[in-house]
């Protein structure tokens, strides 16, 4: 039975491809390429995708399955299972703030201004901790916000911490260490079980497996 | 301000027109008939009630999303955000000198707010009945037997029941205290086994070996040395087997379902082409208790939306039948007398 498999293009995209094919599963040119976005990889069909609309194919089932970041799951969501960490694309959702500040001082305030790609994640950490903030959403590059003065801090996916000392910021706290999963919609697993299992077992196992 | 166009409209409501409004009616139709076939009598419940009818009675959390209003006298009240509870708050108010077993069905809409996303809906239509009184394997059966023949009757004859108990996850958690215990079933729920590794330690267990067919009861008692809820799972599916169905059974141990008031069987049902369930349900003897009145119960909904979407995806339609046009009102009583369709021409 063939599956549809939503795979990102964004941030993991390498780790993703190489992880594909040291399992066995043949990758075709076009799929780097990157022009077509559904492509026959027999026994799969491949979409490829948006980082963070891999989680929505996923769960609406156009897709069986899809890999995709904790950071993505986090901020969005989906009712769907999460059978597997593939272990790859590592990196940590942190608390960064200018590193002329002391560590913490957006406690003292009465709002906290934070610049994200991930304004349900942050919210939750604030909150959760009865800390008020103001999200600030933006689309990329929030590492301007604190220099720029639109925010006190920022939350964001640290790999390195280049992007950040660059920009003189520095980690204030973790919120969690995000990895690549494997995510498979809920009635696919119903209706395509063995399929599906094979796949978490070629995906989980030793690799040339 | 700029002045709102009378023809916006708040997000999450929907109306439906020709085609798929025929469709919508003539599956209720058909799913109330076959309720009724198996003695199931209907109950048309409010539209609203107090809050805590549907959180503190019924399983709703209260970040569920519930319509909250203050009623005129200060009281605080919910649009339906859930039909058992409705249910179960009849039975032991006003049914309770019937015969047991009590068999009700209904048919409506609960409202839920959802963050705006793919498939999920605001209002939601349900067709569901409820088997209050007896507390065996035979009405477990039944009720699956009752929604196998429903979608049946609908064209969905591969309908995939997958059914687990609540119980299994409760015995693997025993011991577990909050709040890891709601961290470990949300991750059991998700498949996650790494999650649930993390969380409470049992090693090998592998989550993908808990989903498949009847051999899954089997592994999971050499696994985990689970007892009670498995031997009644397995009678529930010998049962269901030997009455032909075995081919539209599978199994899944980590099914725990979102409503905290389920206590044994649970079911998810599926069919090929829909993304989401069709419909669900499962066991529940300690809800009535919560209205005053120690009663098992069990039962099932069907998502008239969802299955109305997956017949149009199959092609299915429900077509207007064969109209007279006629000349003059005069003809039309006429025709009405003989039964038939008209439209009287202007």
């Amino acid at each position: 039975m063939t599956l549809t498999l939503a795979l990102p293009t964004g941030r993991i995209f390498e780790e993703t491809s190489e992880l594909l094919l040291s399992r066995g599963v043949k990758l075709p040119p076009s799929v780097r390429a990157g022009r077509r976005l559904r492509i026959e990889a027999d026994p799969f069909t491949l979409v490829l995708a948006k980082d963070r609309d891999v989680p929505t194919y996923v769960e609406h089932g156009v897709a069986d399955a899809g890999i995709v970041g904790v950071d993505v799951l986090s901020e969005s969501r989906p009712d769907v299972f999460e059978p597997l960490d593939l272990r790859i694309g590592a990196c940590r959702m942190v608390v960064a703030r200018q590193a002329s500040r002391p560590p913490g001082f957006y406690r003292d305030l009465s709002v906290v201004r934070v610049a994200t790609k991930y304004p349900a994640v942050t919210t939750r950490f604030f909150h959760g901790q009865g800390i008020p903030v103001e999200v600030i959403p933006l689309a990329g590059s929030v590492e301007l916000a604190p220099i720029l003065g639109l925010a006190d801090c920022i939350v964001d996916l640290v790999q390195t911490g280049g992007t950040l000392a660059a920009n003189g910021l520095e980690i204030d706290e973790v919120l969690f260490e995000s990895t690549a999963r494997l995510i498979v919609n809920r009635a696919s697993f119903r209706l395509k079980t063995e399929a599906l299992r094979g796949l978490v077992h070629r995906l989980g196992g030793a690799p040339g497996t | 301000m700029t002045r709102r166009s009378l023809l916006e409209i708040p997000s999450g409501v929907q109306c439906f027109l020709g085609d798929e409004a025929r469709l919508r009616r003539e599956i209720e139709r058909v799913a109330a008939d076959v309720f009724r076939g198996w003695s199931y009598e209907e109950i048309v419940l409010p539209l609203f009630d107090f809050d805590d009818v549907f959180t503190r009675g019924g399983g709703v959390s209260s970040t569920d999303g519930v319509y909250r209003f203050i009623g005129r006298d200060g009281e605080v009240m919910a649009l339906r955000a859930d039909f058992t509870a409705l249910v179960a708050k009849v039975v032991v108010s006003r049914l309770s000198k019937r015969e047991l077993p009590l068999r009700l069905f209904y048919s409506g809409e609960v409202l839920r707010y959802q963050p705006p996303r793919a498939g999920r809906r605001e209002e939601l239509f349900q067709i569901g009945l409820e088997h209050l009184g007896a507390g065996g394997v035979a009405a477990d059966v039944e009720t699956i037997l009752v929604a196998r023949e429903a979608l049946s009757k609908l064209g969905i004859d591969d309908a995939v029941f997958t059914l687990g108990h609540v119980g299994f996850a409760l015995e693997l958690l025993a011991g577990v205290e909050e709040p890891e215990r709601s961290l470990a079933l949300e991750a059991l729920r998700r498949h996650d086994r790494d999650g649930l590794r993390r969380i409470v330690g049992t090693a090998s267990l592998d989550l993908t070996a808990l989903s498949g067919g009847v051999e899954v009861i089997e592994q999971a008692r050499d696994a985990t040395g689970s007892r009670e809820a498995l031997a009644r799972l397995e009678a529930v599916v010998s049962e269901l087997s030997a009455l032909g169905l075995e081919r539209q059974i599978r199994l899944d141990l980590s099914e725990v379902r979102d409503f905290d008031y389920y206590t044994g069987l649970v079911f998810e049902i599926h069919a090929q082409g829909a993304g989401l369930e069709l419909g669900g349900g499962g066991r529940y003897d300690s809800l009535l208790g919560r209205f005053g009145r120690e009663l098992p119960a069990v039962g099932f909904y069907l998502s008239l939306d969802r299955v109305s979407e997956l017949l149009a995806k199959r092609g299915v339609s429900s077509p207007e039948g064969d109209v007279s046009s006629v000349g003059s009102l005069k003809e039309s009583l006429a025709a009405r007398e003989r039964g038939e369709t008209v439209r009287v021409k202007s």
